[in-house]
């Protein structure tokens, strides 16, 4: 299955790949309107401990405990065999986030409903927004 | 704003940072890009902001900046005009008075002195000989650095003469000595795999070659300079070819100083010096105050590596460069390497760097006339180096007398940097002259790789077009042949060292 | 293969999918006394309160071709009687017979109805762990002024909250000194009830409710300390107790059915959820863990060892997660302790807390920051050596860049399993 390698000796903490997700999930598509009016929230999430940084976004595990979690099947597996949530079920419950081993689902909004926001590998695109947006292939998409 | 101004120091920051706030996203790839501090978010705020006087001009932010929403503009002279000073002597004598110090800079000479690569027209075939098509012909660039014999003796159809020793380019270009400690180890990986897949050679430079670097062995030229850094048996063992390095372009008759702060553990391993302590090159070498010492060093080299590689020996372009040259030749050189005025540093004192030596147009010049008056010419080879700026540039040294060239700042220009000269710093932003861990990572050798890569193979093929648009098929055919090149804008003495002919003659 | 299943929930759905996933051919037989599709439990409360409908896809546990696209038989609507584990047999209320090959059960469980309760049988007084009893209080909701909540648990304290926000007037009765007693402690437990008191809520602590009095319909209930206090209902969340009444003397019981730690209860019969004792890691017992996370695990491993795997199930821990008003929690294991070493980390409404023994990490308390809690779950469960990396656990930024480098590496190419 193909997935986001993070190459941590790569990244130069620009938080382009945030930029790009934010943008990639956002209604408008546009980069300024996603962050300034939709205050989308990023996918991956850019962690920095000089000199230590990387993007860090879902790592779609095999046995995903978010799945088993789910209260209401909102957390599945698509046709594509990657961990992704429904948003229209969502209501926000938590309980994903308190079983993710990588602490990568982040608390979203949808509505009245929470919404668990995590890192869909991009479905509309061939390769991830994060990966084309790397200056410095910091990530890439292959086989894990 | 968090800063505060000293005034005892001011002068007029040289960068105007201009951000559009219609377009910042605040996504702060700016803030983190800026090794400088001139760009910091407060969060209180939620405002970045520029500190100008900070600014070096390097454009990370600009360019990391998704949503271009900044500008780097330089600032104007401020002060009053004044033509007979201008503002870098205004400012020279403020930062001197201020500081106590003679300011450090790097990179080659920005000041605007006359580059005879380009009062230089290059020939073409029309009519009375026919130009080539490199796509549909072979076009030679190979090209044969090393001491030639006078003449070949041939018994029974094979040959008996033993020849001296050989580097092999594929291309006649070849990654200038810029060593371990000014770049880091990402970048040298990047120009060590270059030189592989190019066919050609990089130069350590004087601070010795990482074990990992190793094993570009058939690709690498070491340096032995003054500081004799990381130089035993391994080092010489995987060379190619020696350098003995006598001078350098930008600074010539001035050693080197890598601070103590730069000198990691790797590098301390490396150079084979103490961890955190200053990495000083003496201005001579010590062992050497003739061309009967210089010999000597040449001939314990050759002595050390049983005859199997050329010696190099690379010179600083100084004012009696082509008696200078001529003595090295006699010495036993292999290779002399002249480095020009305009070639870089990570590090040189201002004023050596803007008014000491000689534009490597004139000394190539100079020197392959004196080479060829005394007969050594076609004995030994000669390395450009210090300003080649283009691949006409190497066409143009070539046709000038040089066998091939080295390239610098151009390699540096290809994987990132803008020259903002702020090598000395050990805070390039781009990733290329720091030793910070952090910032380092900003250089990808896979994707440096490629780009070096891309540069030299589209300056060889333009090379090839234009030879093929003068008739030759061979750079060997151009070496030396000053007819193919008019000066044009140059005074009569100028032409006369240079030894072309004027523009429309 | 036939495959019969007793509970359409959770475990049960798990169940069905994991026996699917190995055996494409084999008969599975749903059975469930609820005549609904498998509906989210924990979404009760906000559909008592008119928040979610059926009508909405995000009130059910699995889409509606769950069963047809996973060729699953379904039997709602039917009370098992009794299992006869000798027989292979699971004999219903309408004196049916059903031979299985293969047995999982996974019944749930229940509300606990408090004996020593006075009163207990009267009208208005309510449950909501499953449907039937939601169903009653949501009809009877508009009747409804005040009502009196025995047990602060998290069906309790979200039901309190919830009917507060909708204008009822709440008392919240909790034995304990505190709400939510075994998933937060003193410091986060107040932030919560802050939250209640702000929404109106009475919290009544330390003290139980003895006597339900009414003529018909409670209409006042009688606590312990002697407190008199009108309603007109009651909703008792007090705990659950597993769903067993239907077991032959072959599986064996201590709260819930014993299992190993294949979930085997007996030969071919397998129990998952609520209604299985399992080992709890954090405070090394065998009992009834009964949430939903483990549930699903549970079915799901129960069902792959059902159709011929050997998957062993390492056990589990408490967890919750909640949020009331604007605090949300999520808590894991131990959460309070003399004996080990506790890091703390108390500013305004937001709390850390970590209980660390013998260098694992054996209990976490996050209080609105707690996006990174599954790293601390997956660290319980893994039994992992937090003595190099606890310092940073306090940092409201901790994530993977405390981490060493090497294994921080292995675990993001997921070239180290979870």
């Amino acid at each position: 299955m193909k997935l986001v390698k993070i190459n941590e000796d790569n990244c130069v903490y620009c938080h382009l790949c945030e930029v790009a997700c934010k943008t990639e999930h956002s209604v408008s598509k546009d980069i300024i309107k996603a962050v300034k009016k939709e205050n989308v929230l990023s996918r991956c999430t850019v962690e920095f401990n000089y000199p230590y940084s990387a993007s860090i976004m879902c790592r779609h595990c095999d046995d995903a405990p978010c799945i088993f979690a789910c209260q209401n099947g909102s957390m599945h597996r698509d046709e594509r065999g990657y961990v992704v949530v429904n948003t229209q079920t969502c209501v926000g419950c938590w309980m994903c986030i308190m079983v993710c081993p990588y602490g990568v689902i982040k608390q979203g909004k949808n509505d009245d409903w929470g919404l668990s926001i995590k890192c869909d590998l991009c479905p509309d695109r061939s390769i991830p927004a994060c990966v084309e947006a790397c200056p410095n292939e910091a990530l890439t998409f292959e086989e894990l | 704003m968090k800063w505060m101004k000293d005034v005892k120091t001011y002068t007029p920051p040289d960068f105007h940072v201009i951000r559009d706030p219609d377009r910042c996203i605040k996504c702060k790839a700016c803030v983190e890009q800026c090794s400088f501090d001139a760009t910091f978010y407060d969060e209180e705020e939620d405002k970045i902001w520029n500190w100008d006087a900070k600014c070096v001009g390097c454009n990370r932010c600009a360019a990391f900046c998704p949503t271009e929403a900044i500008t780097i503009e330089n600032r104007e002279n401020p002060y009053r005009i004044n033509e007979s000073w201008g503002k870098w002597n205004v400012v020279g004598v403020k930062k001197r008075a201020a500081f106590g110090g003679a300011p450090v800079v790097s990179m080659g000479s920005d000041k605007p002195y006359i580059v005879y690569w380009d009062h230089m027209l290059i020939n073409a075939s029309q009519v009375t000989n026919p130009s080539i098509d490199p796509l549909r012909e072979p076009m030679e660039l190979k090209t044969f650095l090393g001491k030639k014999v006078d003449y070949l003796e041939i018994e029974d159809g094979k040959l008996k003469t033993v020849l001296y020793p050989q580097l092999e380019l594929e291309i006649p270009i070849m990654f200038a000595a810029m060593s371990y400690g000014a770049l880091n180890y990402n970048v040298i990986e990047a120009i060590g795999r270059a030189a592989v897949e190019l066919g050609t050679y990089f130069n350590s430079g004087e601070g010795g070659l990482h074990k990992d670097h190793y094993k570009f062995e058939g690709n690498i030229i070491v340096q032995v300079a003054s500081g004799r850094f990381g130089v035993y048996k391994e080092y010489l063992d995987v060379a190619s070819a020696i350098e003995i390095k006598i001078g350098q372009g930008a600074k010539p008759g001035i050693g080197g100083h890598l601070p103590g702060e730069k000198v990691t553990a790797s590098i301390a391993q490396t150079r084979m010096i103490p961890k955190g302590t200053d990495a000083l090159s003496p201005a001579p070498h010590h062992d050497i105050y003739s061309i009967e010492d210089l010999r000597q060093l040449i001939y314990a080299l050759k002595e050390a590596t049983e005859y199997k590689k050329p010696i190099f020996v690379k010179i600083a372009c100084v004012h009696n460069i082509a008696a200078i040259a001529s003595g090295v030749a006699q010495a036993g050189a292999d290779v002399i390497v002249l480095d020009g005025f305009k070639g870089g540093t990570g590090a040189s004192p201002q004023v050596i760097r803007d008014n000491v030596g000689l534009p490597i147009e004139l000394a190539l010049a100079s020197v392959d006339d004196r080479l060829r008056q005394e007969g050594l010419r076609g004995k030994i080879s000669l390395v450009a180096s210090g300003g080649i700026r283009n691949s006409m540039d190497v066409i143009k040294a070539i046709a000038l007398g040089a066998d091939a060239v080295y390239i610098g700042t151009a390699t540096l220009i290809a994987i990132g940097c803008t020259m903002c000269q702020q090598c000395h710093t050990g805070k390039c932003a781009w990733g290329i002259a720091t030793q910070d861990p952090f910032l380092s990572k900003r250089q990808n050798p896979n994707i440096a790789t490629q780009r070096l890569v891309n540069l030299v193979n589209v300056w060889a093929l333009e090379i090839k077009e234009t030879l093929g648009a003068m008739g030759i098929n061979s750079i060997e055919s151009l070496k030396g042949n000053r007819l193919a090149l008019r000066g044009f804008d140059l005074s009569e003495k100028e032409m006369e060292i240079l030894g072309i002919l004027h523009a429309g003659e | 293969m036939k495959y019969v299943i007793i509970g359409n929930s959770v475990a049960g759905i798990n169940a069905a999918t994991a026996i699917r996933q190995n055996d494409t051919q084999g008969e599975i037989l749903i059975i469930s006394d609820e005549q609904t599709r498998p509906y989210s439990r924990p979404l009760l409360p906000n559909w008592v309160i008119g928040e979610v409908s059926f009508s909405e896809e995000r009130m059910f546990y699995r889409r509606n071709d769950f069963f047809d696209k996973n060729n699953i038989q379904t039997l709602l609507g039917q009370t098992v009687e009794k299992v006869d584990t000798k027989q292979k047999t699971v004999i219903l209320s309408n004196k049916e017979n059903i031979n299985y090959d293969k047995l999982i059960i996974a019944s749930g469980a229940n509300a606990i109805m408090p004996k020593n309760i006075t009163g207990i049988d009267l009208d208005g007084v309510y449950t909501l762990t499953n449907i039937k009893g939601a169903k009653k209080l949501k009809e009877d909701l508009v009747k409804i002024n005040s009502i009196v909540i025995v047990g602060a648990g998290l069906i309790g304290t979200k039901m309190a909250y919830d009917l507060s926000k909708i204008g009822k007037k709440v008392v919240l009765v909790e034995l304990a000194k505190r709400v939510l007693f075994p998933a937060l402690d003193d410091y986060a437990a107040v932030l919560i009830q802050e939250q209640l008191k702000l929404s109106g809520v009475d919290i009544i602590l330390n003290d139980s409710v003895v006597e339900l009095d009414g003529d018909k319909t409670v209409s006042q209930v009688t606590l312990s300390s002697g407190k008199k206090i009108l309603c007109d209902a009651c909703l008792l969340s007090v705990g659950v107790a597993p769903n067993v009444a239907f077991v032959d003397q072959n599986i064996k019981l201590d709260r819930g059915i014993v299992v190993d730690d294949y979930l085997k209860a007996c030969d071919d019969c397998y129990a998952a959820g609520d209604v299985a004792s399992i080992y709890d890691i954090v405070v090394n017992v065998r009992r009834p863990i009964p949430i939903l996370p483990l549930a699903a695990r549970e079915g799901y491993i129960a069902g792959l060892n059902a159709s011929g795997h050997e998957v062993k199930f390492g056990g589990g821990f408490a967890m919750n997660s909640i949020e009331i008003g604007k605090v949300g929690f999520i808590s894991m294991g131990l959460i309070e302790s003399d004996t080990d070493e506790v890091l703390e980390y108390k500013k305004d409404d937001k709390y850390r807390k970590f209980i660390i023994r013998d260098n694992k990490l054996i209990g976490v308390i996050l209080v609105n920051n707690v996006e990174k809690a599954g790293m601390f779950n997956w660290m319980i469960e893994k039994k992992f050596d937090v003595s190099w990396i606890k310092d940073t656990f306090l940092n409201n930024d901790f994530g993977w860049k405390y981490f060493d480098k090497a294994f921080r590496v292995l675990r993001l190419d997921r070239k180290l399993q979870r």
